[in-house]
């Protein structure tokens, strides 16, 4: 496109010599038609007008250019995933539970200084984690999915197996969709990973 | 879903807090700050677990405020879309009905609900079977996917479903 534009504008150039307003016009018009979505509203209205109109559109056009660039990036840093950059950790409920209530322990003995409020969201947070935790050894459950790791399942998605704790491997791609993707992944290894997680669980 | 996480943060001190105590001082500073916080990149903070390490302080000009880099670990929590979450049930109405899964809200709108389920009015306001065997109403814990999140300065909102196979309703206050 752009060889195309070069060639065009330098056809102008050299035929230009008589009449350069318009082959100046001309190329800017090519210029245009490059921005997509504002092609045919840019490339009608410098034909309607006159020839002082042409460089007004031109310049209303560049500023809508400009203007037309930074929307389209804008959306793009907001998209990406909740993936978070670096230094992070997934953790099961079963583990956030363990560590929030080791702080929680903590907290009984700083509660005497009242500058010090336990906000919302930790003792939600907490009753959240504690409710969801139904192992009675969590400690042995991130090395029971982590056999599933070497199987390409990432670590979220151990999460959430972890979590929800599925009882059949239908079960598990129901609920996360993106174990189907992982080839080396059969439902039997799953299966097995899965019983041995059965196991673990809190007799209710 | 829970994270630990290691985060940043400028924290600037008043000249009355330095001292022995100064670090300490700077800690519960940042506990008070940050904890309960929410923001759309990280989530809920939930509670700082460490400090990574405290950077040379700058004195602001014109305020003899200074202003310490800190290093923090800290667990967050933070839904996402395809995250299947076990939820309880806050209140149920005929667009409807809210869930509370931790610090976060979620909303399960009826046409996520199954077809089969009814919104049935009342003393106390329910979706059921057209049989009576599930039955959704306030204090209900139901297994939901989220669908959709919505991040605000203070808190996360959320849009689940509840219309798909191994989801629904877990245990029912009524039978316990």
């Amino acid at each position: 496109m752009s060889d195309k534009t070069a060639s065009m504008l330098n056809k102008g150039g050299l035929k230009g010599k008589d009449d350069s307003a318009t082959k100046s016009a001309k190329g800017r018009r090519v210029q245009f038609s490059r921005e997509g979505p504002f092609e045919s509203v840019m490339s009608d209205s410098p034909k309607s007008g006159g020839k002082g109109d042409f460089s007004k559109g031109g310049k209303g056009d560049k500023g809508a250019n400009g203007k037309k660039t930074s929307t389209s990036k804008e959306p793009q840093p907001s998209e990406p995933k909740i993936e978070f950059p670096e230094n992070v950790k997934c953790l099961m409920d079963s583990e956030a539970a363990d560590i929030l209530q080791r702080i929680q322990d903590q907290m009984v003995m700083l509660s005497r200084d009242s500058s010090i409020k336990i906000p919302v969201s930790f003792d939600k947070g907490l009753e959240y984690a504690k409710s969801n935790s139904k192992y009675a050894k969590p400690e042995f459950v991130g090395q029971t999915l982590q056999h599933l790791a070497g199987y390409g399942v990432s670590d979220s998605e151990l999460c959430v197996i972890g979590n929800a704790c599925p009882e059949t491997a239908d079960e598990a791609y129901a609920l996360v969709p993106s174990l189907k993707g992982k080839r080396s992944l059969n439902s039997e290894i799953l299966q097995d990973a899965l019983s041995e997680l059965a196991k673990l669980k809190q007799p209710i | 879903m829970f994270f630990h996480i290691v985060l940043e943060r400028n924290m600037q001190l008043h000249p009355r807090y330095f001292g022995r105590n100064l670090r300490d001082n700077l800690v519960s500073k940042l506990m008070k700050d940050v904890e309960g916080t929410c923001s759309g990149r990280h989530g809920f903070v939930v509670a700082v677990t460490g400090i990574e390490n405290i950077g040379k302080g700058l004195i602001r000009d014109g305020t003899g405020f200074v202003t310490f880099p800190v290093k923090y670990q800290c667990v967050v929590f933070r839904p996402f879309k395809g995250e299947i979450l076990e939820a309880v049930v806050t209140m149920v109405n005929k667009m409807g009905f809210f869930a509370e899964a931790g610090p976060v809200q979620i909303f399960v709108s009826n046409h996520l609900i199954p077809d089969d389920m009814e919104f049935q009015s009342g003393d106390i306001p329910n979706y059921t079977t057209s049989d009576g065997s599930v039955k959704i109403q306030k204090d209900s814990e139901v297994r939901l996917k989220i669908i959709g999140t919505r991040v605000d300065a203070t808190e996360i909102f959320c849009i689940g479903t509840i219309k798909d196979d191994f989801l629904g309703v877990i245990n029912d206050p009524t039978t316990v």
